[in-house]
């Protein structure tokens, strides 16, 4: 999807009807975090890692973090605080997957009160934490370097 | 510990506190502490679901009702109870601008709920009223749905698919979100809502949801969980104590050990060499859960939970932010075996999570103190937890 248009009202004349809106994160371009930062007016700070780099978004009482792999990409995202950041928007074209994985997971039977948890081979995503602490992850095990433990996805 | 020691436990504390009728000896419940139950319930019918009833009061009067069937859960902050349940009419809580305040409230288990935040008065077990900002459940709300709404989430629509009638959120901490929400709109819990819709917006601490035992005239420091273990099979029901006030009496056992939290609530847990350091002691949540590779998983639908050929004995070490740490020894069983058996309570359900949660079967043969934070007694200032 291309990235990089300045304003709210161009991205979604960019967007064709019925498609993910262009600021998702996960699975998308670099570019993509600074409409995240923007959208949820937070202050953004990068460092590197080794075979990867991290962004952090801080906005009132959360920290989210998304990883970049060398070509760009952001691989994976991790969120806490005392709220939950728009998942529509981290999550992207994966968002209504996650959904789906919600819904079946509430409607299994016997039911079961466990923290998320949603696992395949191509997206692993999972919460938990309590009140004033959530948090949460979402990567694409196929784009983490391999210089990564996904455990260390934190 | 056992269902006798549990008994034992709950006597102590009756003679403690006088609470013993005029008739000669038959006990009585003294004021406070309230029933809890696993097993017992309609509504309640998750496994390890830990439940108990809360008196809700139209705030000033004596219009109350009791409503049943109220998760117990030291994971969260605040009562929240659905509306659909509520025959008693609250007080409506408004921002500055004078709109209505709804919530978002997120819950490990990737569930939300969505309603305003209402004055009322609520009664826990015997204790005095004490006048407390909860969420009544209202996905509609504000103008808003079920599928629609600002937690961007489907929300729980009604107590028969979320298997409660409520909430009762007695965590670790005083408010449900505390000073972010009191300076950032944009804190993702809490909005105000005019004309069918509904923006981010500040609350003041003494607005927002929040823990209605550290509002108690006394017994204002934390709650003591105290359940009876189960056999390895599982249990069809249970019952147990919940105490407001954690002051152990000298008749009663001290806890082991007392490990404080770090700002965030967690403590570490060391397990099979890794490090844990978002760990957290949950009775709402139904199991143990945590990552172990050597586990076998189950298959579809309860994948995420272990299902090893035959029982594991593990054990984990917490570690409170004071460095004080115990060795909780634990056992992992089949679930699919466990489940098969139509037992309500296990003390070995396990699955698999990316952090350690000890979630119900840490509880079960146990007596657990929750220390709420700034809140001081003989074990300290909350928040901790002690057992």
């Amino acid at each position: 999807m291309v990235i990089g248009l300045g304003t709210f009202a161009l991205l979604w004349l960019m967007v064709p009807a019925g498609l993910t809106p262009a600021w998702a994160a996960l699975g998308q371009s670099v570019a993509t975090i600074e409409q995240d930062r923007v959208m949820m007016k937070g202050q953004r700070q990068s460092r590197s890692g080794a075979g990867y780099s991290i962004d952090t978004i801080i906005v009132a009482g959360m920290q989210i973090k998304e990883y970049v792999s060398p070509d760009g990409v952001v691989f994976a995202v991790v969120w806490r605080g005392t709220g939950v950041p728009d998942l529509r928007m981290l999550l992207g074209e994966y968002f209504d997957e996650y959904r789906a994985g919600l819904t079946a997971s509430r409607h299994r039977t016997p039911r079961v009160r466990e923290p998320f948890r949603m696992k395949s081979d191509r997206l692993v995503i999972e919460r938990a934490g309590h009140s004033r602490s959530l948090w949460g992850r979402a990567y694409l095990p196929t784009g983490v370097p391999s210089g990564l433990r996904p455990e260390d996805i934190q | 510990m056992k269902r006798f020691a549990a008994t034992m436990t709950v006597v102590s504390l009756l003679a403690a506190c006088g609470g013993v009728d005029d008739n000669g000896g038959t006990p009585t419940t003294p004021g406070n502490v309230l029933p809890i139950s696993i097993g017992t319930s309609s509504v309640c019918v998750t496994i390890n679901e830990l439940c108990t009833s809360v008196t809700i009061c139209q705030p000033g009067t004596g219009n109350c009702q009791t409503v049943p069937d109220v998760l117990v859960d030291i994971g969260s902050v605040g009562l929240r109870v659905f509306g659909s349940v509520l025959s008693t009419p609250l007080q409506q809580t408004m921002d500055v601008q004078g709109h209505a305040v709804g919530e978002c409230t997120f819950f490990a288990d990737g569930t939300s709920t969505w309603g305003p935040v209402q004055m009322a008065d609520v009664v826990l077990g015997g204790s005095p009223a004490v006048r407390v900002p909860i969420q009544v459940i209202v996905p509609t709300f504000g103008g808003q749905s079920v599928s629609s709404n600002p937690c961007n989430d489907t929300v729980d629509a009604a107590p028969d698919e979320a298997n409660l009638n409520g909430i009762l959120g007695i965590g670790l901490f005083r408010q449900d979100c505390g000073a972010v929400c009191a300076v950032n709109t944009n804190n993702t819990l809490y909005f105000s809502c005019n004309g069918g819709s509904c923006a981010g917006t500040t609350v003041p601490l003494t607005d927002q949801v929040q823990n209605p035992v550290w509002l108690l005239p006394s017994g204002n420091n934390g709650v003591v969980l105290t359940l009876p273990n189960v056999p390895a099979s599982g249990s069809p029901a249970l019952s147990g104590s919940l105490v407001l006030g954690i002051d152990p009496s000298a008749s009663t056992t001290p806890p082991a050990a007392v490990l404080p939290t770090d700002d965030g609530g967690f403590v570490t847990t060391l397990y099979k060499a890794r490090t844990f350091t978002q760990s957290l002691l949950d009775s709402g949540s139904n199991g143990l859960f945590f990552p172990d590779a050597s586990l076998v998983s189950c298959a579809m639908p309860l994948n995420g939970f272990y299902c090893p050929s035959s029982a594991v004995n593990l054990s984990g070490t917490i570690i409170g932010a004071n460095s004080r740490q115990t060795t909780v020894p634990f056992q992992v069983a089949n679930t699919e075996s466990l489940v098969a058996t139509d037992n309500a309570a296990f003390n070995n359900l396990g699955g698999d999570l990316s952090t350690f949660n000890w979630g119900l079967p840490f509880f079960l043969g146990r007596t657990v103190f929750i220390g709420i934070e700034g809140q001081s007694s003989s074990l300290g200032t909350g928040p901790f937890y002690a057992f």
